[in-house]
């Protein structure tokens, strides 16, 4: 299992060399993070980020430095980072295998950064593209794990505010 | 009211009957809630004509791993034979090309490595001994050209092989990387493209400039590539310091025209309304042009997906994607009209839960003869094609 964990990781660093996920965090990628979440009953933070992408870098810098917030998403998430150009597969709760580019289509993903948030089981509870900041996320972890999301929709939740 | 229907008819004919498709086939036998077949590959290469047979390529896990499969259908039969199972370990990403008289080249990734087969009847043939994925093929005549990415230290890199063709059997002729300097981040999903004057051009994605980029060289006999250039016209890079630059992936190639190349790809310089296709064209002087893009403005302000071009010795045209901008991702073509790609028009059988259009388009004689295939994603999943014109002469 030792040996598994430590393939596990290997490959990410290699992957993560090439993708922009916010430097510290324990992201991990999605194949992983699913298996992690089944294990821990976390839900899941999928971070769908480009490589090179200025706004990723923006929120990386801007928001995600926050280390309080880092705390809060290390300790209550699977944290999952996926490239969105990436040929890398993974395999979506239904069994089917995909690449990180393809994953991007499904989501119908338009724009980087895109914040989605999946139950334990990879179900999607609600995705969010673009610039965020610290409250932004504190507002969503609360959506979230507060189980809103299952009366209200986020805009409802936030009482109109995007 | 009904004088503005009838003018809305008449300005509509000419798109939608310049393409008059046959009914859609399905090329998968086995279907089930669990099933998933998959059309992805470098350069699109799903779908071949070889004589009277039409030969499609697929991956699905219905064994309980993914594998690959060919299915073929002759012109008088009226449906797909049984598919044939090209591999025994878990297999992705496979393309196909036609030899002529009813013989295709296979390819795929299987295992973490490239291979290839000449069907009916031949051997595999394993082209990497180290890790390689996303191959893609192109041939004229008995010319055969693969290209695949390779692990070359910590990144992949693009590698052609020209390979000899003996009865059933391939050979491998010479294989070399198109740049000699080991890369400095990663390549992939390389497209090939055979010119009138036998020149390759290859093109991939690239992150060398820390950002993904499509990228082109040139061989006039394969045997060794100029420097690559961008297919992109579009100089991004960082703002205000932060990022690197937009994206752009999935080149895809096709021969075009006496001596020409035509490229599309997916291309993000308008960030905040996702991927769009964008073309570029090498008229025969092996440098590609500026950018154009192709879908029309109703789907300007939504993701295109799956880019492929079709290029015919006639100088005609016709790039292909999916957009989701009926509500549901139908697939939709576009002709090139000189100076701009004309209206888009969908793909009458490949309307609904559909995705990953892949071709063949005959190079000779019947320029505007096309195959097209996708796959229904509504479950069960099903791979599909069809033909234009609908009669029965879309053969080569």
């Amino acid at each position: 299992m030792k040996k598994y964990l430590l393939w596990i990781g290997l490959l990410f660093a290699a992957a993560t060399a090439w993708a922009d996920p916010p430097p510290g965090y324990p992201f991990v990628d999605y194949n992983a993070g699913l298996a992690a979440a089944r294990a821990s009953g976390k839900p899941i933070f999928l971070y769908f980020g480009r490589y090179g992408c200025a706004w990723c870098d923006h929120t990386n810098k801007k928001t995600f430095s926050d280390p309080a917030l880092k705390k809060l998403y290390s300790d209550h998430y699977v944290l999952v980072y996926v490239d969105s150009e990436s040929g890398r597969r993974v395999t979506l709760p239904s069994g089917e295998r995909i690449t990180e580019a393809e994953l991007g289509v499904r989501l119908n993903a338009f724009a980087t950064p895109l914040f989605v948030y999946l139950t334990p089981a990879g179900e999607k509870i609600v995705q969010i593209p673009g610039f965020k900041t610290v409250q932004d996320f504190r507002d969503y972890d609360r959506y979230v794990r507060g189980g809103h999301y299952k009366q209200q929709t986020l805009l409802e939740f936030l009482g109109g505010k995007s | 009211m009904r004088t503005l229907a009838l003018l809305l008819a008449v300005l509509a004919w000419p798109a939608q009957g310049a393409w008059q498709w046959s009914a859609p086939l399905t090329v998968n036998s086995v279907q089930g809630a669990a099933i998933f077949p998959h059309l992805e590959s470098a350069n699109r290469r799903g779908v071949a004509v070889s004589g009277d047979t039409v030969g499609v390529v697929w991956e699905d896990n219905r064994s309980g791993s993914p594998q690959c499969y060919l299915a073929t259908k002759s012109a008088a039969a009226a449906n797909f034979q049984q598919e044939i199972r090209l591999s025994q370990s878990d297999c992705y990403e496979p393309v196909v090309i036609a030899l002529g008289a009813g013989r295709f080249v296979a390819a795929w990734e299987e295992a973490g490595k490239v291979h290839a087969r000449v069907l009916p009847g031949g051997a595999t043939l394993k082209l990497s001994d180290i890790e390689a994925a996303q191959i893609t093929l192109a041939a004229d005549g008995d010319t055969i050209y693969a290209a695949w990415a390779e692990q070359a230290g910590r990144f992949r890199r693009i590698v052609v092989a020209r390979l000899m063709l003996k009865a059933d059997a391939l050979d491998v002729k010479t294989v070399q990387p198109v740049e000699a300097a080991m890369p400095s981040d990663e390549q992939g999903w390389p497209a090939l493209a055979l010119a009138g004057d036998g020149s390759v051009t290859v093109a991939w994605e690239d992150r060398r400039n820390r950002h993904t980029v499509p990228m082109v060289s040139h061989s006039p006999d394969g045997s060794g590539f100029a420097a690559p250039e961008r297919l992109t016209d579009h100089m991004s890079g960082s703002v205000d310091g932060l990022g690197a630059g937009t994206g752009a992936m999935r080149p895809a190639l096709a021969a075009w025209g006496e001596q020409g190349i035509a490229a599309v790809w997916l291309d993000k310089r308008d960030f905040l309304s996702g991927y769009d296709v964008y073309a570029a064209f090498d008229t025969g002087t092996r440098r590609f042009g500026k950018n154009v893009g192709v879908q029309d403005s109703f789907g300007d302000n939504m993701a295109q997906w799956h880019a492929l071009i079709v290029g015919a010795a006639d100088g005609s045209l016709v790039a292909l994607w999916d957009d989701a901008r009926d509500g549901t991702p139908d697939v939709w073509l576009s002709d090139w009209e000189g100076e701009a790609f004309g209206d888009n028009v969908a793909v009458p059988g490949g309307q609904g839960q559909v995705s990953n259009p892949i071709r063949w388009r005959r190079s000779m004689l019947q320029a505007r003869c096309m195959w097209c295939g996708w796959i229904a994603m509504r479950q069960p999943a099903r791979a599909s094609v069809m033909h234009a014109p609908s009669g029965s002469d879309c053969w080569s």
